[in-house]
């Protein structure tokens, strides 16, 4: 009509579809990973060949480029039973450090209580660095196929940004600063970065490292002299719960699906439990700095230090505990009844 | 006006909680878990789903199992904490959930089976547990007898 060839429209791709003809529909809670689990979709491969970064599903282009340099490819290695729930709910459960916490009731406190703080948030920063930055670097590593368990760690790592600066805010809100970084990144907690396997970063990261962390963000809340501390130390909590969860649900696939493992994961609890948890760089733990300010700020000052200190340690003893009990959920307690973990002798000297 | 701890006192809160959303603060999100509630000599089991607290119910001690996670505390600590939430609108400092865990040696929550990834359910939705109880600083409330 206006002089331009009659050229045929080529639709060659659509007959080019992933599996069709899905309908989901949202249900309590939306329209969750969990309910888009359907047909093909939801089937995931035991090995991944995935390298173009094809979404799971979606039908193959031949001439794709391998783009990723994908070394998790084993469903063994990677997965756990609640990724799609634990991504949905660490979506959900997002808040601000800018708006959420009420700044506003923050007050002038005695300077050995500040500087205590302030060397906590510090501490914080230093570790929550390492938490995010570790998971981070293994997102690119893991095949597309296992998407969900690859989306958990994204949303660990906007979580743990959200940790650094909400504890740089505290240092900077009431009349002190950060202080001297505290050195915890060396040594083991660094050391998970250097995890070849991501069993062995989890084990490390989620269930030893995250564990302690936890405690300590509870006592935050114990120590928090008004409702901003206690809220960012509560909500903090939170983030590493669902952090923690992660960790031993994977352990606890691992210990269902990979028999020919567990001697491997036994001796990456054993170095986590006498490098970190029994160690001294345990930041809850007699030796550290970290543990000063804490036994600071649970007596109420430093004249207090002695008492701030008793308190410490029957919250170690409870940290151990708590330990203790997610190794066993995810299936490895023997090793506290056969005398292979340090941890129960730990805890009856605590006593 | 109802006694706590009663059915009848849970299920105010638990309206008051559902529909005010001044009590579903940033972090507070969903929160699906059965939390139990041991009261003297009653046990009541809370469920929570999505953004709600869905269902009170009072259950035998010996059916705990149904729970993710229990609490129980003497009935005098139980009444300072709901006196503490009405007198302060909301749980001052030292009557946090989380505080008074951890002035306890044992802490304050305990899972069946002592199965520690459903006891850290108190910790992963901290939040929605205390909006929770801060629900009942508006409940007219009758404390029940002390034994």
């Amino acid at each position: 009509m206006n002089g331009a060839p009659d050229l045929e429209l080529d639709t060659a791709w659509m007959g080019r579809m992933g599996e069709w003809g899905t309908t989901v529909r949202p249900g309590k809670r939306g329209l969750t990973l969990e309910d888009i689990r359907i047909g093909g979709y939801g089937e995931l491969p035991e090995e991944s060949d995935n390298m173009s970064g094809r979404p799971r599903g979606a039908a193959e282009r031949p001439e794709a480029f391998r783009i990723g340099g994908y070394t998790v490819r084993s469903k063994r290695e990677i997965w756990l039973e609640n990724a799609t729930f634990l991504y949905e709910e660490a979506l959900q459960r997002q808040w601000s450090s800018a708006t959420d916490i009420p700044w506003e009731t923050i007050e002038p406190l005695p300077d050995d209580i500040e500087e205590a703080e302030c060397a906590l948030c510090t501490f914080f920063n230093e570790v929550e660095f390492v938490a995010g930055d570790v998971p981070a670097r293994w997102v690119a590593n893991i095949s597309p196929d296992f998407f969900e368990a690859r989306n958990v760690l994204l949303a660990q790592v906007q979580d743990e940004a959200r940790h650094m600066d909400v504890f740089r805010k505290r240092a900077l809100a009431n009349g002190g600063g950060l202080t001297r970084v505290t050195g915890a990144t060396s040594g083991f907690v660094g050391g998970i970065d250097l995890s070849r396997d991501f069993t062995e970063m989890s084990s490390r990261m989620h269930v030893s490292g995250e564990g302690a962390v936890l405690s300590m963000f509870r006592m935050g809340e114990l120590v928090g002299q008004n409702p901003a501390e206690k809220r960012m130390y509560r909500l903090c909590a939170q983030d590493e719960a669902r952090h923690v969860a992660f960790g031993i649900m994977h352990l606890r696939y691992l210990h269902a699906t990979a028999p020919d493992r567990h001697e491997e994961i036994e001796a990456y609890l054993d170095e986590a439990e006498n490098l970190s948890l029994t160690g001294g760089t345990n930041p809850a733990g007699p030796q550290a700095e970290t543990s000063e300010a804490l036994a600071i700020l649970l007596g109420g000052g430093k004249q207090h230090y002695d008492e701030g200190f008793r308190i410490l340690l029957a919250i170690r003893k409870r940290q151990l505990k708590e330990y203790m009990q997610r190794v066993k959920s995810a299936g490895f307690g023997e090793r506290f009844e056969n005398g292979r973990s340090p941890v129960p002798g730990r805890i009856a000297a605590l006593c | 006006m109802p006694t706590f701890p009663s059915v009848d006192w849970f299920n105010a809160v638990r309206e008051r909680y559902n529909t005010d959303q001044t009590l579903h603060s940033g972090g507070g999100g969903p929160c699906e878990a059965k939390a139990a509630l041991c009261i003297g000599d009653s046990v009541y089991l809370l469920e929570f789903e999505g953004f709600e607290c869905a269902e009170i119910l009072e259950i035998d001690r010996d059916d705990i199992d149904q729970a993710d996670f229990f609490l129980e505390m003497p009935m005098p600590e139980w009444i300072d904490m709901i006196n503490n939430i009405r007198e302060n609108g909301a749980a001052d400092l030292d009557h946090t959930l989380s505080t008074i865990d951890l002035e306890l040696e044992d802490g304050l929550p305990r899972a069946p089976g002592d199965d520690q990834y459903r006891r850290d359910l108190f910790y992963r939705y901290n939040q929605n547990f205390q909006d929770f109880f801060d629900a009942s600083a508006g409940i007219a409330t009758t404390i029940g007898r002390v034994d």
